[in-house]
């Protein structure tokens, strides 16, 4: 049964079914308890406050027309009575009677009228729950929305559009609006571009340059906080807004990195204005997005640095192994899973005690370093990969500090030697090992390249050795030959002269080249008597081998000549040629068995030149003048 | 765009298919197609939300309406396809309590 009905019931019962109201305004509730039909806006004496019950007489109602509002029917007077609503007067309840004086009536109207203002009352509570109920809604929206974003900005992935494209979407629906872009920052331009929009017409998305020193964007810049913009026409970004718009930055770093745009809040009877309430909330969504976003460009430029630190060390080759706190492996570079012959997966994470279980004394020395906390160097260390191939390396142990300095570990990093090792016992075949030695460690001392510079050049060869080979086995005569040669250049070698070349029995030996020493022509000329002494120890040998002993003549001369490779693309040698290189040649030829020839310019840059006698000038081929020369004779 | 892609009557179940935005116009858009059917009597209707992704209250009040029109004359609103961002919302605005939601529009018909 409707409230209305039982009144009519009521009515009825109580014998007042002449009963009639009238009410100051139009209420959902009245509405609710069937009192439509009783709201009369044209009454002129709303909120007419009586004091109790009056009566209204038919024939005098001079201040009141009631004439017109109420019916009396056949009666000459009416009980006028308010209907209260939390105690201030809503309307009137009005009835006609027979018997002014009746109590009975009054109390009938009291127990009538409280049963109207009860109804009212809880209505009223109805009303007011239900709109409680929808804010609470809506408040729920607001939360799930706040969840809802978050999740977004949780599972995001680095993808800016997807991320932006979700919250956008997210933060239009809570907020009831029509449509809406983000824009972002062009990190090379500095232009803003429409990264992504909702509900918008292609022709009505900004088709211009968009800056931050601009338009809205200026006024957004300012104070960095999100705002209602009442008048978009104004705005040539904002065009696609009818109504009002609210706007709010994406910040990272205290810039403008981007905008989140809604446009136009819709409402059942159409658009309206965003509020105040609509601004805090989303200023404290787009807050959450900016903090997302600058954790998304960090870990961006985190991951480009990391990138580039994986490269350099990649690329480089020395081997590197970053070691924690607790002894794990935490980063090896390739050079050194290279060099210790280990994949990626077996080392990371594992402790070193367990990766270089062969190598003992690295162990001790990482143990060391762990104890000291000191840098560590160590030169020609030895290691042993995990197939067991030995490895010389030089290593730095150096411990590593986190930001509260506090040790977080050690850095092994160390170069490989094997291949400097490979080239120096190449090299050292050719030049003496001071002298590779001093140019590794000082590359800036050898020139390459056609330059002119002096040397002391020095060639010896076997006398009568062409006739005596033809007397001789092959094989015999290169076992004669490699001995002999081993022999003289370990003199070579041992007074840092550098073996240029050997020509079937002879040998060309530089002094200062690719080296300059303090006296080229002194080392030179010392070789020449030791290899005189090394010849008779040679010989001694050979002898007991029942092979011919050998005889040879040695020239030396000092002077200009041009260094360099000298060949073709496919063959070069790195050699000396001059006038200076002939003379050498030809005064070994004038060097009889057991004599050291040398010219002027050997003998004036000699501090010693005990056994050298002068001889007379002699002719030689290419030379229009003579040559003086010495002879320093073994014999 | 938003708008009411199909409108359709399978047995006597009219059903409204949508894309985009359930905003206010698209729910005034569905409202006018379940209005037509409902005054020829039709007091079933089932809103195939497949390609609709947004909504916002207003859309979502639209369809309480729907839901208040079809129970005066004990007629049944439902939905079908829903994506799991508007079911919440539809949980949220109170539209669950009075209308099923299918996961596809036939299972939705032969259940209506």
């Amino acid at each position: 049964m409707t409230f209305n009905n039982k009144l009519n019931y009521l009515k009825g019962q109580l014998g007042i079914s002449n009963i009639q109201f009238v009410f100051f305004q139009k209420k959902t509730s009245f509405k609710s308890l069937g009192f439509l039909e009783y709201y009369n806006q044209d009454f002129p004496y709303y909120h007419v406050e009586l004091d109790g019950f009056e009566i209204i007489k038919k024939t005098n109602s001079k201040e009141i027309q009631f004439n017109s509002f109420f019916n009396f029917y056949s009666n000459n007077s009416a009980l006028l009575t308010n209907i209260f609503l939390d105690k201030k007067p809503i309307g009137l309840i009005f009835l006609p009677l027979i018997n002014e004086n009746s109590t009975e009536v009054r109390s009938l109207i009291m127990h009538f009228r409280s049963q109207i203002e009860n109804q009212l009352i809880i209505k009223d509570l109805e009303q007011k729950l239900s709109i409680t109920n929808k804010d609470l809604n809506n408040k729920l929206l607001e939360i799930e929305s706040l969840i809802d974003v978050t999740e977004i900005i949780y599972n995001q992935s680095g993808l800016k559009k997807n991320l932006f494209e979700s919250i956008l979407i997210t933060i239009l629906s809570i907020l009831n609006a029509s449509k809406g872009m983000v824009l972002l920052k062009d990190e090379k331009t500095g232009f803003f571009n429409v990264i992504s929009s909702f509900n918008i017409l292609k022709n009505q998305l900004p088709n211009k340059i968009i800056r931050i020193t601009k338009g809205v964007l200026k006024e957004l810049n300012k104070d960095k906080n999100a705002k209602i913009i009442d008048d978009p026409q104004n705005y040539e970004i904002l065009k696609a807004s009818e109504n009002n718009c609210i706007i709010s930055p994406i910040i990272s770093g205290n810039t403008v990195e981007g905008v989140f745009l809604l446009f136009d809040k819709e409402s059942r009877n159409g658009l309206i204005k965003f509020t105040q309430q609509d601004l805090r909330l989303f200023d404290s969504l787009s807050k959450k997005v900016s903090l997302a976003y600058d954790n998304i460009r960090l870990i961006d430029s985190l991951k480009n640095s990391n990138k580039l630190v994986d490269n350099i060390m990649s690329s480089i080759t020395t081997g590197i192994i970053m070691i924690n706190i607790l002894g794990e492996i935490e980063f090896v570079n390739h050079s050194a899973k290279n060099i210790f012959r280990v994949n990626q997966d077996d080392v990371i994470n594992n402790h070193y005690f367990i990766i270089f279980q062969n190598n003992l004394d690295l162990i001790q020395l990482l143990e060391s370093s762990e104890a000291k906390n000191e840098i560590i160097y160590e030169d020609n260390f030895k290691i042993q990969n995990s197939e067991g191939n030995p490895h010389e390396i030089n290593l730095t142990l150096s411990p590593v500090y986190n930001e509260d300095n506090e040790r977080s570990g050690i850095v092994f990093s160390f170069e490989d030697l094997s291949g400097i090792n490979k080239i120096k016992s190449t090299f050292k075949k050719y030049v003496s090992g001071n002298i590779v030695d001093e140019l590794l460690q000082n590359e800036s001392s050898l020139e390459l390249g056609g330059t002119q510079s002096e040397v002391c050049v020095l060639f010896s060869d076997i006398r009568g050795f062409t006739a005596l080979s033809e007397k001789m086995k092959p094989s015999d005569v290169v076992y004669l030959l490699n001995t002999y040669f081993e022999s003289m250049i370990e003199v070579v070698f041992s007074n840092n002269g550098t073996l240029d070349k050997i020509i079937g029995d002879e040998l060309m030996v530089l002094y200062g080249v690719p080296l300059k020493n303090n006296n080229d022509s002194q080392s030179a000329v010392k070789t020449a008597i030791e290899m005189f002494k090394a010849l008779d120890v040679f010989n001694k040998e050979i002898e007991k081998q029942n092979l011919p002993q050998l005889e040879i003549g040695i020239g030396i001369n000092y002077g200009k000549v041009v260094s360099g490779n000298i060949g073709s693309k496919r063959q070069m040698n790195y050699t000396v040629i001059g006038d200076a290189v002939n003379l050498a040649s030809r005064l070994c030829s004038h060097a009889k068995s057991g004599e050291v020839v040398i010219s002027r310019s050997v003998l004036d840059r000699l501090d010693n030149f005990e056994g050298f006698k002068e001889q007379i000038p002699i002719k030689v081929k290419g030379k229009s003048q003579k040559i003086d020369n010495w002879i320093y004779s073994v014999v | 765009m938003n708008k009411v892609t199909k409108v359709e009557l399978i047995g006597d179940v009219v059903v409204i298919s949508t894309e985009g935005y359930l905003n206010k116009d698209l729910g005034e858009e569905i409202q006018n197609a379940a209005n037509e059917h409902i005054q020829n009597g039709v007091n079933k209707v089932l809103i195939n939300l497949e390609r609709s992704n947004i909504v916002n209250s207003i859309g979502a009040s639209i369809l309480i309406e729907i839901i208040e029109q079809l129970q005066d004359t004990d007629g049944v609103l439902a939905f079908c396809e829903l994506v799991p961002i508007i079911e919440k919302t539809f949980k949220i605005m109170g539209l669950t309590k009075y209308c099923e939601s299918y996961e596809t529009q036939e299972i939705a018909i032969s259940k209506m």
